[in-house]
């Protein structure tokens, strides 16, 4: 996978990245996230200033452990900050209010987990369609139809989760997320809980998304492979973004 | 879309869903069952009571609505005084007592002749009029539910009766024998429980019973036209909070039952809950997805208690006709709208605590 990839400066490749839009529509400043578990502190997140500019595709990679999970929750409003900054879409996350936090991650944000997180009782339909219904603007046919079909699931839509395969349940996941045109798409792990065939699928997918929809995508990962299919790639250690800048 | 999501979720879990509406259904029919017996009862017993045909009926001092409950204490004699009242046609002494073996039931002791000119006379399906002294009248619900036919012996009140007749029911008792032999078995010489009074037009009922009340100050004076309206609940001593006690009762168990399937049904679905939240579900939203789902629940359980009332009024009045069971439009709807409320109850806590749910934790949740 991703043979075809040239290794940047990070400098350079903000400067590509800036050249396409001024704005990052996601940026952290010294941000941080401390667990307490009684008198125990856990730093999982220890000042990570990071930028990611629309249409993107940036994959954040690291050892277990490291925190990329964390910020990925703290960045799409699952999660508080600790300190520090989230400024997503010109909104800072860490002054609001967890009521705004919702309404931001029901608008710019789509979310696509390891495990899928496809809601059991309902088909592929309705677990597409209840993204667009709890966004508020009602369904719209048109997007939906255009969705299903790039992510190839017309033929599987009438299919419960339990009736899908891995790659299918993952791809369902990437149209919930994408259905409502978030500002960003946050994938955890996407790939982690697929074969090399579902996972090659998924991330071209992602990928293409990124090239025709001009979608920004933001993918943690462990596997370098997948992470290269990222424009960018940034290596977190110890809670904080080190170093690394992959471009395409 | 939210519909379809709750439709889903119930299905989903067939054994969950029947168990819960099974309670509330449950607790519906207990409402009902209750309500409708103690107002069937009642209004049974009233509409006996008006089925006699007398206008006005005297009973002794403090006497309660339920003529059962008065004993005997007046003389016979008095029926002669009330005779004697303008627009009086005819008047009957009627001794009553109370028969508590198997059953609860009145054994009215009449004199043939007067309460024939009271109430117009009995009509017979088979057999006779009381002729000997140990001669007994059954109505038809008590010889249908006791399979009781002309001729047998019934042995009531420790004395062995011939059944003389089987007669039309709605005269009051269901049992009917001399008065003078039920005087001698009760002790009761030359006494009375009530004087039943026809007037010679129906419209002086008034008038007769403003005379009677002069007559016999102190005396209870009813006419039983009045009876279906006195016979409620707060007319009852203590029915009204027998009642309230055995709604409350179905209640608890509704909320009870609802608490627990809706608890179980948020822990078992807490990684939905935060995909819903990672969606940017609200709390409201996530609330009125499991008040939504309570409602279903209480609903279908409300129909099915509904269903269940009136199956179980069909077997008990095959079992046991004389035991009269009123289902009302307003009772239904009444017991379905607190098995709703008390289920709303009892899952305001579990929606409340889903609400809540930490949408990081939940979909970590295994």
């Amino acid at each position: 996978m991703a043979n075809a990839t040239r290794i940047f400066p990070s400098s350079e490749v903000l400067t590509l990245a800036r050249e396409r839009a001024l704005e990052p529509i996601l940026k952290t400043e010294n941000l941080w996230k401390v667990y307490r578990s009684g008198k125990l502190e856990v730093a999982a997140l220890r000042g990570v200033n990071m930028e990611v500019f629309p249409g993107e595709f940036v994959s954040i990679m690291g050892p277990s452990g490291c925190g990329k999970s964390t910020m990925l929750h703290v960045i799409g409003g699952l999660a508080q900050a600790t300190r520090g900054r989230v400024l997503l879409d010109g909104n800072d996350l860490t002054t609001m209010t967890d009521a705004a936090r919702t309404l931001l991650r029901r608008h710019k944000v789509g979310f696509v987990f390891q495990k899928f997180n496809l809601l059991p009782t309902l088909d592929a339909y309705h677990n597409i369609a209840l993204a667009q219904h709890i966004h508020g603007n009602g369904f719209d046919p048109h997007r939906f139809e255009v969705v299903a079909n790039l992510l190839g699931l017309s033929g599987r839509l009438t299919h419960k989760p339990s009736e899908l395969s891995g790659g299918e349940q993952q791809r369902v996941a990437l149209a919930r997320a994408i259905v409502s045109e978030p500002k960003i798409v946050l994938a955890d792990e996407p790939t982690g809980n697929l074969d090399t065939k579902s996972s090659e699928a998924v991330l071209d997918l992602l990928r293409q998304l990124n090239k025709d929809l001009g979608q920004t995508i933001v993918m943690i990962t462990h596997n370098p492979d997948a992470a290269a299919y990222g424009n960018r790639v940034l290596h977190m250690r110890d809670g904080q973004v080190v170093d690394g800048s992959t471009v395409h | 879309m939210i519909r379809y999501m709750i439709l889903q979720n119930v299905l989903h879990r067939p054994l969950r869903t029947f168990i819960t509406a099974i309670a509330v259904a449950v607790e519906v029919t207990l409402v009902i069952m209750v309500v409708g017996l103690t107002t069937g009862l009642l209004q049974d017993y009233a509409k006996r009571t008006e089925g006699i045909g007398a206008d006005v009926m005297v009973q002794p001092p403090s006497s309660s609505l339920f003529m059962n409950f008065g004993g005997a204490p007046m003389p016979v004699s008095i029926a002669d005084k009330l005779q004697r009242l303008d627009y009086v046609q005819a008047v009957s002494p009627v001794l009553i007592s109370l028969n508590s073996v198997a059953a609860l039931e009145n054994i009215f002791g009449i004199d043939p002749e007067s309460f024939r000119a009271v109430s117009g006379g009995f009509v017979f399906y088979s057999g006779h009029e009381l002729q000997g002294p140990n001669d007994i009248l059954v109505d038809d619900i008590y010889a249908k539910g006791k399979n009781v036919k002309v001729g047998q012996t019934l042995h009531i009140l420790a004395h062995d009766f011939h059944v003389a007749g089987i007669v039309e029911h709605g005269k009051s008792a269901r049992l009917f024998v001399l008065l003078s032999t039920l005087q001698e078995m009760t002790g009761a010489h030359d006494k009375a429980s009530i004087f039943l009074i026809k007037c010679d037009r129906s419209n002086h009922a008034a008038a007769v019973a403003e005379e009677a009340k002069q007559l016999l100050p102190g005396y209870e004076v009813r006419q039983p036209k009045d009876l279906m309206a006195l016979m409620t609940s707060s007319n009852v001593p203590y029915l009204g909070t027998f009642i309230n006690v055995m709604i409350s009762i179905a209640v608890i168990v509704g909320f009870l039952v609802t608490f627990l399937s809706m608890y179980t049904t948020v822990i078992e679905r807490t990684r939905e809950i935060g995909v819903l939240k990672s969606l940017g579900a609200s709390k409201s939203y996530i609330v009125r997805i499991i008040l939504s789902e309570t409602t279903l629940l209480c609903l279908v359980g409300s129909v099915a208690g509904v269903g269940l009332s009136f199956a179980l009024r069909a077997i008990i009045h095959n079992l046991h006709p004389s035991l009269p069971i009123q289902i009302t439009y307003a009772w239904t709807v009444r017991a379905g709208l607190i098995a709703i409320a008390g289920g709303l109850l009892g899952s305001c806590y579990p929606a409340w605590i889903a609400s809540r749910k930490d949408p990081v934790e939940a979909l970590a949740y295994e």
